[in-house]
């Protein structure tokens, strides 16, 4: 199964790359990985419904318990069908829909009637061979998605099926309402797939396990394990299009049909639902499982229904239908019980044929009529004739009709939960189908009405024919995939035998000590057929008062119009983020240098001190001699000035005072080669500091210096007394520790071993001599760097740089921005 | 091979030494610098190599015993940063002279650029707080001068906030080192670990904090970062990279270091550092959901995952660290890679601008497909390396019932996911725009150095999907060490005789 999955990466990855000249051949490329899927799941099938799985496994990173564990059961098994036997399907429906259509542009709403230009480019853009080779690649995720035992792997599957959609969503990226609906798709599915990953390492700590049949074997229960199901069944939701997650479905459908065919019939949307099928005998008997999915897949069921009876686009009927249907899936298979799971299981395979090939018909009509806009639509000719079979067929499936196979899964979901509901809520849950069913058959008759012409409007409709001409009909090779799902709606509709040996050993597969009744047409004079006929009956019955429902359905619309939608929600989401972030942002960077100096330092002063005041108990000695008393006021007075004046040259020559002072204290402490040093330096920088404020303006603005100048006080004070605490404390803790300064190791060391009398000199240039190495890279790397900023006019030939007179003045902007920052402060 | 570690530092610095003498051949110039630099990767990995085999290793500078002489260690989180920042150093040369700009005008250009490595690499290896400082100090103030090396309008303003707080930032750190000499006698890391726990509670709370801070400024943390947005978007091209992808780990480099070596169990900051690494995370990604600026968006992004990696620290557990450091790792490959990508995206279109470009996946899908890959991965999607880095995070802080900080690292990453599409549909998706070029910057074509440089960037994540569990269980090592630091004192100053 590697192999094949590997096989997927290697030829999506290279129809990506040859995209350019494969054109729409990429199609044929790409059958190729579905279709040794489907041989080798036909090779493995017998063993596998006998209920022995195929097992691979490969270890990623053991430390983590990260590892790809395959197992290919029958429910496996089943949707491998769907994804790999759809999905060949699709490649060769691909081959006709993108014949003489080199960019796939035709996808646009039904209301908006011109084509999106090719803009006439040159060269045809590679993006048909693009969107087959990130279909391969959508299909090898899906693929990981089934197979997988182990849940965080299953993850990653996920989550490269998130990434794939949106590319394929996006595939026509120049069209801005693509690239929306690309975007919302990954935030929706992205953000679920988070609370989903934290679900599973909730489930999977609590159990000790991540692989589904170890945890299947012994389920772990309690408060982490049902915070982890909330969190799953969100990012199953998300990814299942469920309430209120939903709104992504619809905007998706502005992909190419192909894409919406595969990814909203068999694959994409079926993940959530197929992990609420695998999870469900584990842990639906337990906490909020049934109450969360039953509520949320009815609510969805009811609302996707409704919804799509108002659409007039086609394929915003069927993006609707399947958020229903959908929802229907969710009942089925999070009902925790193995009766209702095989209805499940029917409705699967059932949903997948006909779901695919409504949208290969929409997509054929689409394509050649240029619309797929009901009131659009005129009669279709002779030629069409196969096409509107297949689409009666489908739609009559879907809407529950026998002897279709639509029927056969709508029978069982009903004696489902007729018979073996024995949990609170059954009765309304069944409640909820059956209307929910109606919706269904009406809308299903809704799109059987459109496609024949019933909803044409010639007022908005100027430019459809009347008629199509004959000549315009699709090709055999367009029509025959949707065919042989219509074929398979009917055969397994007529003979459910064919499909009974999947469908029972999937279920076994999922609740493996259960007895699953057969598949069948006739069960008998049931309550669950008296309720199908009474669905078809008051269906019918809708379908007929199409008028005055719709007049129901506009009144009601605008009455709900002022509650958000899900997309509304959406946007609203976005945007208050994006604004949140910009507010925030604009807060606190605000450019101001003076403000971040003192978040900074104050962060810097106030944290530590926290520690060091609790051991802040005794005072030293004020001073030792009077003359400190003098240099203290000296440094404290020049200190205080420097923060005042606004006077550049005054500010710098007070600095300087406090360093002279400083080295008065120095000698007055019997340190004379250091107030050497330090007289030395202050000199260098003081000068140095007037030759560069000469070029410089002699003040700066200062708004609200009644504000700011005493803000900058306290902010200076805080460091000061808090730097005071620091040394007191720390200097008086040194008692604490029992061990000899590293200066009477250098003192001892220096003659004997230095073979010098000069300690200082011993250090710079021996002890420590890879500091000092250290400190002359720095000396040069400021030199060289000095050099290279001030040499005047040294890019003549450019001339955006700025002189070096101009570079001056950007220096002088930053204090600039102090001003700008004090008026904030203000 | 103790001797060897010396090499890491001296080797750059000579290079650096015969790159000012040779300032007026480039090609002199671009030899050595590409020696001394690929010299640098190799003996990285040959220490990662002996480390991972046979122990820390400790070599004394100058042959100077403790505690007179500047002791210089290797464990594996010092080894595996020499390694990843090594590579990213020579990647982001070759790329720099495949650009020209910076490197051809400048003949400053490749010694500071190896001054800038020798102090990266000496922060890595030194065993000493005060030699901490010097490395620090040798690393900023060549990023200071690689910063304004333009000499444009923007980079000598946002300079300026640059220098200013990094010279703040060095006051407190050298604030620090007296206080702590001033209470514990020496500035030797090993004995001050083996001292610090004789210090009062409040002086460790302290001193603990201290530490945090200066190095929380250099990393970037809530709410000491403001200086990078600032200043990294408007660095030169290929240096933005270096900065981005190696400095502000080399603060993380140092909270980890002084926080599991110097502070006896009970004193390490978890819960406030776990608050820090939730509000860095995400004030961060919201920060980069309000730009609309490539190189902009990916500055606030280091911010953001900065806080990812304080947030496994800040768990102490073997899980946490093991995480952070393979988190380290993969943002420094990943970011490294985006910023390149970046600065490939500005000169094909003259602009990193969202709303001056677009339409990238048909006019350049080499570039799209090198911006996929670390993109993914910094979104955190499976199977890339960001995932890896992720998963290991949220796996341990579920596990420690850190769950707020889990959510916030959920809730940024799904941000970092937004700001990454918003990205991609604006530079790769839509219409190419007519954008107003820089008409230094404007080619036709990348030139093959460039790409192959951020290529190979590029690789070196993907590599850690591949071998991600050999990475992790290294990783692991590295965090079982760092959470033992008796192995540490021992190394140091078990084998010597005083």
């Amino acid at each position: 199964m590697f192999v094949l999955l590997a096989l997927h990466l290697v030829v999506g990855v290279s129809i990506i790359a040859s995209g350019r000249i494969l054109g729409r051949r990429a199609f044929l490329v790409a059958a190729i990985p579905a279709l040794a899927m489907c041989a080798y799941a036909l090779t493995r099938a017998g063993g596998v419904l006998d209920g022995d799985p195929v097992t691979e496994s490969y270890t990623w990173i053991s430390g983590l318990d990260l590892a790809i564990d395959l197992r290919l059961d029958a429910f496996a098994l089943a949707m491998v069908a769907l994804v790999s036997g759809v999905g060949l399907l699709i490649c060769l429906y691909s081959l006709g829909y993108f014949a003489d259509d080199h960019d796939g542009h035709d996808d646009h709403d039904g209301d908006d009637d011109q084509s999106i230009a090719d803009g006439g480019s040159p060269e045809p853009p590679p993006a048909v061979g693009r969107l087959a080779g990130v279909m391969v690649l959508f299909a090898g995720s899906m693929l990981g998605v089934v197979l997988t035992d182990h849940l965080i792997a299953l993850f990653i599957f996920w989550e490269l099926t998130s990434v794939t959609s949106f590319l394929l969503i996006g595939n026509d990226d120049r069209q801005p309402r693509a690239r929306v609906a690309a975007n919302q798709a990954i935030f929706i599915t992205g953000g679920g797939g988070l609370v989903l990953l934290a679900g599973l390492i909730l489930i999977g700590q609590s159990g000790g396990t991540y692989l589904l049949s170890e945890l299947a074997a012994d389920p772990p229960s309690g408060g982490m394990v049902n915070a982890g199901l909330v969190c799953v069944l969100i990012g199953a939701f998300t990814k299942s299009a469920q309430a209120p997650f939903s709104s992504w479905l619809p905007m998706a459908m502005v992909a190419p049909t192909p894409i919406s065919a595969y990814l909203h019939s068999a694959t994409m949307v079926k993940a959530g639902v197929y992990l609420v099928a695998r999870l469900a005998p584990i842990f639906a008997v337990d906490g909020v499982w049934r109450p969360l999915v039953l509520v949320v897949g009815a609510v969805t069921m009811l609302i996707g229904g409704l919804r799509s009876l108002r659409q007039h686009d086609l394929k915003l009927l069927l993006a609707y239908g399947t958020v229903s249907q959908l929802g229907f899936m969710m009942l089925l298979f999070g009902a925790g019980d193995f009766h209702i799971a095989e209805a499940g299981i029917v409705l699967l395979l059932a949903h997948a044929a006909f779901k695919a090939a409504l949208f290969m018909v929409v997509g054929i009509v689409d394509h050649t009529l240029g619309t797929r806009d009901v009131r659009h639509i005129g009669r279709l000719g002779r030629g069409w004739r196969p096409v509107l079979i297949v689409g009666v067929v489908s739609a009559a499936s879907m809407a529950g009709l026998p002897p279709l196979l639509g029927f056969i899964s709508k029978e069982k979901a009903l004696d489902g939960y007729l018979e073996h509901a024995d949990f609170g809520g059954g009765t309304a849950v069944l409640i909820v189908i059956v209307i929910a069913s109606v919706f269904t058959f009406a809308y299903s008759a809704r799109f059987v009405l459109g496609l024949f012409g019933m909803f044409r409007d010639p007022a908005t409709a100027p430019h459809a024919a009347d008629d199509v001409p004959a000549g315009h009909a699709p090709s055999v090779a367009f029509w025959l995939p949707a065919a042989v799902l219509a074929v398979f709606t009917v055969v397994a509709g007529v003979a459910p035998v064919i499909i009974d040996r999947l469908v029972e050993a999937a279920t076994v597969a999922l609740y493996p000590s259960s007895e699953p009744k057969p598949v069948e047409l006739w069960a008998g004079f049931t309550v669950a057929l008296a309720l199908s006929l009474l669905i078809i009956g008051v269906g019918v019955a809708l379908t007929l008062a199409r008028s005055p429902v719709e007049e129901w359905q506009r009144r009601s619309s605008k009455l709900l119009a002022p509650l958000p939608s899900g997309e509304d929600g959406f946007v609203a989401v976005l945007t208050g983020i994006t604004v949140v972030a910009r507010r925030l942002t604009a807060t606190l960077q605000n450019g101001s240098l003076p403000i971040y100096v003192a978040v900074i330092v104050l962060v810097a002063i106030l944290a530590p001190l926290t520690g060091f005041i609790t051991e802040f108990d005794s005072l030293p000695d004020w001073f030792d001699t009077p003359a400190h008393v003098a240099i203290v006021a000296v440094i404290t007075a020049a200190a205080l000035g420097a923060s005042i004046v606004h006077h550049r040259i005054a500010a710098a020559l007070m600095l300087g005072a406090v360093g002279y002072a400083m080295a008065g204290l120095y000698v007055a402490q019997g340190a004379p080669d250091l107030a050497l040093t330090q007289f030395s330096i202050e000199t260098l920088s003081t000068v140095l500091f007037v030759l560069v404020l000469r070029f410089l303006p002699r003040t700066w603005r200062v708004r609200a210096p009644a504000l700011t100048t005493p803000l900058r006080l306290l902010v200076c004070a805080t460091v000061g007394v808090g730097v005071f605490v620091f040394a007191i404390v720390s200097s008086t803790s040194r008692s604490d520790v029992d061990a000899p300064s590293m200066s009477e190791e250098m003192i001892e060391a220096a003659e004997p071993e230095g073979k010098g009398h000069n300690v200082v000199n011993i250090i710079l240039v021996d002890f420590r001599g890879w500091d000092t190495m250290g400190e002359i890279t720095v000396l040069v790397v400021a030199a060289v760097g000095a050099v290279s900023l001030a040499r005047p006019g040294r890019r003549r030939d450019d001339d955006e740089a700025p002189v070096f007179e101009e570079e001056l003045d950007a220096l002088d902007e930053p204090i600039d921005d102090g001003a700008e920052a004090e008026e904030v402060w203000g | 091979m103790n001797d060897f570690i010396p090499l890491v530092v001296i080797v750059p610095l000579l290079g650096a030494a015969l790159c000012v003498v040779a300032a007026r051949s480039r090609r002199v110039q671009r030899v050595v610098s590409l020696v001394a630099l690929s010299s640098n990767v190799i003996t990285a990995i040959l220490l990662l190599v002996e480390v991972d085999d046979e122990g820390i290793l400790v070599s004394q500078a100058g042959g100077w015993r403790v505690p007179i002489g500047i002791t210089l260690t290797v464990d594996r989180l010092s080894a595996v940063m020499l390694v990843v920042s090594s590579l990213m150093l020579i990647s982001v040369m070759v790329y720099a002279i495949g650009l020209g700009d910076e490197e051809q005008r400048f003949s400053a250009f490749h010694p500071i650029y190896l001054a800038l490595a020798a102090g990266v690499s000496a922060s890595f290896v030194t065993g000493d707080l005060f030699n901490l400082f010097v490395a620090f100090e040798m690393m900023l103030v060549a990023s200071y001068v690689l910063l304004t090396l333009g000499g444009r309008r923007a980079q000598v303003r946002s300079g300026m906030t640059y220098v200013i707080i990094s010279l703040i930032a060095s006051t407190f750190f050298v604030t620090a080192l007296a206080l702590l000499y001033a209470s514990t006698g020496t500035v030797n890391m090993a004995e001050l670990a083996d001292r610090i726990p004789d210090l009062p509670d409040g002086v460790r709370l302290g001193f603990s904090l201290l530490l945090v801070v200066v190095f929380g400024i250099k990393a970037g943390v809530f709410p000491l970062y403001f200086w990078l947005p600032d200043s990294y978007p408007t660095a030169p091209g290929a240096i933005t990279a270096v900065f981005a992808g190696l400095l502000t780990k080399v603060g993380v480099y140092a909270i980890i270091r002084s926080q599991t070596l110097l502070f006896p169990p009970d004193d390490r900051q978890g819960s406030l550092l776990l608050v820090i690494a939730a509000l860095t995370m995400v004030v961060g990604v919201l920060g980069a959901l309000a730009q609309d600026d490539m190189r902009r968006i990916l500055s606030f992004h280091v911010i953001s995952q900065i806080g990812y990696m304080i947030f496994g620290l800040a768990l102490f557990s073997l899980a946490g660290i093991a995480g952070a450091v393979f988190y380290v790792v993969h943002h420094i490959a990943v970011k490294t890679s985006l910023f390149l990508v970046a600065g490939l995206v500005e000169f094909r279109t003259g602009s990193g601008r969202l709303s001056n470009v677009g339409g990238l996946v048909r006019s350049a899908p080499a570039v799209a497909l090198l911006f996929a890959f670390p993109a993914l991965s910094l979104a955190g999607l499976p199977p890339f390396s960001g995932f890896i880095a992720k998963f290991a995070l949220v796996d341990a802080g579920i596990d420690d019932g850190a769950y707020l900080v889990v959510v916030a690292s959920l809730v940024a990453s799904l941000l970092t996911v937004m700001s990454m599409t918003k990205i991609w549909l604006a530079v790769f998706w839509g219409d190419a725009e007519a954008a107003s070029v820089d008409r230094r910057l404007r080619a036709s074509r990348s030139p093959l150095l460039m790409s192959i440089a951020t290529g190979f960037v590029v690789a070196i994540s993907l590599a850690l999907i591949v071998y991600a569990d050999p990475v992790y269980d290294y990783a692991e090592r590295a965090a079982t060490e760092l959470l033992e630091p008796a192995q540490y004192v021992e190394a140091v100053l078990g084998g010597d005789d005083r």
